[in-house]
């Protein structure tokens, strides 16, 4: 026992001065002074003529460093790939038989049920304002997927029963990733429409809602996945 | 107290995962601790190059002081790809504890069981 006290005191011992370590080479490392001009600055400079998106964030994750994007689309499906093959529970584990009324008067809060119900039109409303908005002010197709993906929650809350068909879910993600692969293709990599205000527009909004829809299908997969396959008991 | 700002939060709140991801027998104490790391990673990150006063990267023309964009397209890749990694890691401490019955890192559980 006095051993495991000294190995637990010792890593405790490397946190701190790992991380007094750090905080003091970070303090000392703001005041050299930078003269070289920046990534940012460039982007600063011409992200509205080069990409015409007023959101520079925007810019830079769907014209300069798109390739980021479409590894970490890559990087989702396969998560939700592995979530739903590798796993082991393939049995259902809720019987569909229970009645859905008898259960959700039973057990739900009526609280719950009537907000969520108020909330839901709204839910979608701000989703779709800023996958589509996303070019132009905060948002994009990442985060509005997420909001997308929160109205699946509030269905869960609602109808706690009611099943989801998964592989359509997850067969349109697949297609979905594959539609994004090829925009970029056919539109950023041939470089025709570079100076174009209006294609440079039209292809925002049609990455940003593509992104949308593959979060949210993603995001949907998984956490239906985690509600009715992956039980212990 | 300058000495307070996001990024030496972000070292903090890294280093407080590093010791959890350290110590922690227990797998979803683990799965937590790369969470804290990673949030921590993110904070360092978007609170990186934030000068004061100053404005979010959005509109046509920008004068005042701004903040860096890059970083925070960096990190809205890396907040999908940990939610990714969560999701891989649950999945699997799930089909462990269904196959052995156990939830911890060893195969000794006697020796687990009072150091938890």
């Amino acid at each position: 026992m006095n051993l495991t006290k000294l190995i637990l005191g010792l890593r405790f011992f490397l946190v701190i001065l790992g991380a007094f370590l750090m905080i003091f080479l970070f303090i000392e490392s703001k005041e050299i002074e930078v003269t070289i001009p920046s990534l940012k600055n460039y982007y600063l400079n011409f992200y509205y003529e080069d990409t015409a998106a007023k959101n520079s964030v925007a810019a830079i994750y769907l014209n300069y460093r798109v390739f980021d994007t479409l590894f970490e689309a890559l990087m989702l499906m396969v998560s939700v790939m592995e979530v739903i093959h590798i796993s082991w529970g393939n049995k259902h584990l809720i019987q569909r038989s229970i009645l859905r009324k008898e259960f959700y008067k039973n057990n739900q809060s009526e609280v719950v049920l009537h907000f969520v119900g108020i909330i839901f039109p709204f839910l979608l409303m701000i989703a779709f304002y800023i996958i589509i908005n996303g070019h132009n002010s905060p948002g994009g197709g990442f985060q509005g997927g997420a909001i997308l993906a929160t109205a699946l929650i509030a269905r869960y809350l609602i109808y706690p029963n009611e099943y989801l068909d998964l592989n359509i879910l997850e067969k349109l993600e697949k297609f979905l990733f594959v539609i994004i692969l090829s925009v970029p293709i056919f539109f950023i990599f041939m470089n025709d429409f570079s100076g174009n205000f209006i294609f440079n527009q039209i292809y925002l909004v049609t990455m940003n809602i593509l992104i949308g829809f593959k979060v949210f299908f993603g995001l949907g997969v998984i956490l239906y996945r985690f509600i009715f396959f992956e039980r212990l008991n | 107290m300058d000495f307070i700002s996001g990024e030496t939060v972000g070292i903090i709140l890294f280093f407080i995962g590093l010791f959890g991801l350290m110590t922690k027998k227990n797998i979803l104490k683990t799965i937590m601790s790369i969470s804290i790391l990673q949030s921590g990673i993110y904070l360092f990150f978007i609170a990186d190059d934030l000068p004061n006063n100053s404005i979010p990267p959005i509109g046509e023309t920008l004068e005042k002081p701004v903040a860096d964009p890059v970083p925070q397209a960096l990190m809205i890749t890396a907040i999908v790809i940990g939610l990714g990694i969560t999701a891989i890691g649950l999945t699997m401490f799930i089909h462990y504890k269904k196959r052995y019955g156990i939830s911890f890192w060893s195969r000794n559980r006697s020796e687990e069981r009072s150091d938890q």
